[in-house]
């Protein structure tokens, strides 16, 4: 049995690593990947208590963020080819509409 | 006569049950006039602009007659009285009209009513508002023909008139002090009618801006008295209410029904004050709670008194605040002659008649409001010696005769000061349209020594103008300026202020030097500008006499100011055997409160003698002695003279009267500049440092340098964002852990 502190320690690990993605790679394929790192950071933790606790709930929730995830890396694709094909890049630095 | 006659005389063609309603009728018109021609007096044309002024006047002429026949309605036998609001049911106010038209305001237990009372003082003031107004609105048709701005002219008049008769009719203060301001706001209108011309706008300035300190004083003083009702009823007792022949529920039913500052509520006030009534309120009892306690009623009461004094001062033209109603002289000559010489300007005579119950409670205010009253007259009469601007010396003189009434209310002859009010109305009326006339017929010149010889050309101006002059000097004994300022002068003499007896002798000879220095500055005027020889400077070969318009007001007004004489005439028996004069009998039901208080109080003592043969003659000494010098000085002194030199001395003399021996310039140094030094300090730092900058400008530039800051953090990158976003859930969890962990 392993004891639940490790397996929160690597969800954080792995949260973090995410969260780092997010913040400074500059591809904005990667940053979705990094995003999905997080979300799954955050099953890891629902599993674990799941299992502490013995109980469904955090089963399902999982699988609602896993469905979630899906649904959010379709649109956030869709968004990026559309900008990939209206500026010829895919670059998050190069993305400042939110000054205007 | 015969008994239908006296009949006739006594019964009202209207009683007064029927005819109080339409009080208001006589504000209205002159204010419905006043909008017609102020606001489609460009397109109704001269004609009718003249129409409608002319006819709202006469019409509240008419109806002023109306309501005064009513005032004196004894049909059947039967005095016209009614109840009075503030007394028992046995205590009727006599041979008074009134009507309340409900509450104008009311906050708490203070209380306003639009109530008018007509009376037999506010009776003869409409008569002489509506009367002299109209004669004078009748002359303005053929003064202004020339002047483009006629229907502005018109229109202020009639709304003067319509603020004159609200001062004059109101029952209490408040609704007194609407037309107190009302006459001050188109007095200052007038005054700079022909606002082209700075000079004029600034006279108007001028008099508005003296007579806001002395509404300021006004208004102080009122709610002083408001601050005494209550003081009045929370402490006294059943004996104070006795005395004053009412009683607490009905007093207090009259205040939560007519306000405080109603005149009648004030009178039951001053008859319950005086120490002689025995009950727990006197003069000397301080007062208990409120903001006024510590101080005494008697003491609050004087100083009530002396900050109306000051209101009245700047209304009528006293000392300190005369010096308006020379530079007043800027306006037309008819509003001179209506609002400057015979209503407006008598306001505070008209103010201290009303509450004359409580001014006889303050010997020391009387006082005061004698020998301000004095000096005033001499002062003016002094530099009405000097004055070559005809205007200007009647001016003066307005400001002189002013003072004599002030004297005579200052001394407790209420009915002689209202007399004067009345004559001196006619006359000085007369004597302005006279000098009208003759600025008519003469190019406009004002300058009494380029006149002259006029009596030939200007036959009626001339006539009117010599018999007013008589009258207000008194050289010519059968006049009626003579009777009403003896009459004053008697008063002064023989009164006697508790505690301050040296004041009537002290006012009496300054009284006799006035009569004496009118009598010499009044006929230096008629001399130089109608005898003699016509003067090589005139600006008019010949004058021309005035139309119709301006000569038959001149006539009536003229006829009035000679025939009025008759109500000084000790006709009229007095209540205890005598007699007394016709005009102190027809006011007596306006002044008996006072005349109870100062025997009740001991404060003044009144005298009920009438001048004998020999005062008058007296009198008459002393004004036929001005007018010699004055005809000495000017028919054989100095054109005997002409040519030669005239001794540095009297250059000198003459030069210092000529400018008003520099009251004007005193006033500048001592007051004018240090206010406007504090203005300009107070513009410079409070304004344009603290306000301008600091707090306007200050909060814009701070605002903008923020936002200059707060721009850099805006980059549009999304992932700056999160990661601030990321720090602060980090602080938030470290902040978060050290709470936990300690």
């Amino acid at each position: 049995m392993v004891p639940i502190s490790y397996y929160l320690l690597l969800a954080a690990a792995l949260f973090c690593m995410g969260m780092f993605g997010v913040l400074v790679r500059t591809n904005a394929l990667v940053v979705f990947m990094c995003v999905e790192l997080m979300l799954n950071a955050v099953n890891l933790t629902f599993l674990a208590f799941a299992r502490m606790h013995g109980e469904g709930t955090g089963h399902v929730s999982a699988f609602f963020v896993i469905a979630v995830a899906a649904a959010e890396a379709a649109i956030g694709l869709a968004i990026v080819i559309a900008v990939f094909r209206s500026r010829g890049s895919v670059n998050v630095d190069d993305i400042r509409t939110m000054k205007h | 006569m015969d008994g239908s006659l006296v009949e006739f005389f006594r019964t009202a063609p209207i009683p007064p049950e029927v005819f109080s309603p339409s009080l208001g009728l006589i504000i209205l018109l002159p204010l419905l006039g006043a909008f017609v021609c102020g606001v489609f007096g460009k397109w109704l044309g001269r004609a009718n602009v003249h129409l409608v002024a002319c006819s709202a006047i006469a019409g509240a002429f008419v109806l002023s007659l109306l309501a005064f026949w009513a005032t004196s309605d004894a049909a059947g036998g039967r005095v016209v009285s009614m109840a009075n609001p503030f007394g028992l049911e046995r205590d009727t106010i006599r041979y008074a009209i009134a009507y309340d038209y409900g509450t104008w305001f009311a906050a708490g237990d203070f209380r306003v009513n639009f109530g008018l009372l007509v009376d037999h003082l506010s009776g003869i003031l409409l008569l002489i508002i509506t009367g002299v107004g109209f004669l004078i609105h009748l002359y303005s048709t053929s003064y202004m023909e020339h002047d483009d701005g006629y229907w502005r002219f018109f229109a202020y008049l009639n709304l003067f008139v319509a603020a004159m008769l609200t001062l004059v009719m109101a029952d209490n203060l408040v609704l007194l002090f609407v037309g107190w301001e009302g006459v001050g706001m188109a007095s200052y209108l007038l005054i700079g009618f022909w606002y082209t011309d700075s000079a004029k706008a600034w006279a108007g300035r001028k008099a508005f801006v003296t007579n806001r300190i002395g509404d300021f004083a006004f208004l102080i003083a009122t709610f002083l008295l408001i601050l005494t009702v209550g003081a009045f009823n929370r402490q006294a007792d059943p004996r104070d209410y006795n005395a004053a022949s009412t009683s607490r529920a009905r007093y207090e039913q009259g205040i939560s029904q007519k306000g405080p500052v109603t005149f009648k509520g004030l009178e039951k006030l001053a008859l319950a004050l005086p120490e002689g009534s025995g009950g727990a309120v006197s003069l000397a009892t301080p007062i208990e709670s409120g903001p006024l306690s510590g101080y005494t009623f008697g003491g609050v009461m004087t100083s009530i008194m002396l900050l109306f004094l000051l209101g009245a001062a700047g209304k009528s033209a006293q000392l300190p605040l005369y010096v308006w109603l020379p530079d007043a002289m800027a306006g037309p000559t008819p509003v001179s002659a209506l609002i400057h010489a015979a209503t407006m300007v008598t306001a505070g005579v008209y103010l201290f008649c009303r509450m004359s119950a409580l001014l006889v409670l303050s010997p020391t205010a009387m006082a005061t409001i004698a020998i301000v009253g004095a000096l005033t007259s001499l002062l003016a009469a002094l530099i009405a010696f000097a004055q070559d601007d005809i205007k200007k010396v009647l001016a003066y003189s307005t400001v002189s005769q002013l003072g004599i009434m002030f004297m005579g209310v200052g001394m407790g002859v209420f009915w002689a000061a209202a007399m004067h009010l009345m004559t001196h109305a006619f006359f000085k009326a007369c004597l302005f349209l006279g000098a009208g006339s003759v600025m008519h017929g003469n190019g406009d010149e004002t300058d009494i020594k380029k006149l002259g010889g006029l009596w030939k050309e200007m036959k009626w101006t001339h006539a009117t103008f010599l018999i007013s002059t008589l009258a207000i000097t008194g050289i010519f004994p059968i006049m009626s300026g003579f009777f009403s300022k003896d009459a004053i002068f008697h008063g002064v003499h023989h009164n006697h202020l508790h505690g301050l007896e040296w004041v009537s002798g002290f006012v009496y000879v300054l009284g006799l030097l006035i009569t004496a220095s009118t009598a010499f500055y009044m006929s230096r005027v008629y001399l130089l500008t109608f005898t003699g020889k016509r003067s090589p400077e005139a600006k008019l070969a010949h004058a021309h006499e005035s139309a119709w318009h301006m000569t038959l007001p001149l006539v009536i007004l003229a006829f009035l100011a000679f025939i009025t004489f008759v109500y000084a005439l000790p006709l009229m028996p007095r209540t205890g055997g005598g007699t007394q004069p016709v005009f102190e009998n027809f006011l007596s039901p306006v002044l008996r409160p006072a005349e109870t208080v100062a025997r009740v109080a001991k404060t003044v003592q009144l005298d009920t003698s009438s001048p004998s043969v020999g005062d008058y003659a007296f009198a008459w000494m002393w004004a036929l002695a001005g007018g010699a010098a004055a005809a000495f000085a000017y028919l054989k002194f100095f054109p005997s003279r002409v040519g030669q030199p005239v001794p540095a001395f009297a250059r000198a003399v003459r030069r210092t009267a000529l400018n008003k021996f520099y009251v004007d310039e005193l006033y500048e140094f001592i007051i004018i500049r240090p206010v406007k030094f504090v203005a300009f300090i107070l513009f410079r730092v409070v304004d344009a440092l603290v306000i301008d900058t600091v707090l306007v400008r200050g909060t814009a530039y701070v605002t903008e340098k923020v936002g200059l800051g707060l721009r850099r953090l805006q980059t549009g990158d999304a992932q700056a964002y999160a990661a601030i976003m990321a720090l602060a859930i980090l602080g938030g969890a470290v902040y978060a852990l050290v709470q936990v962990l300690s």
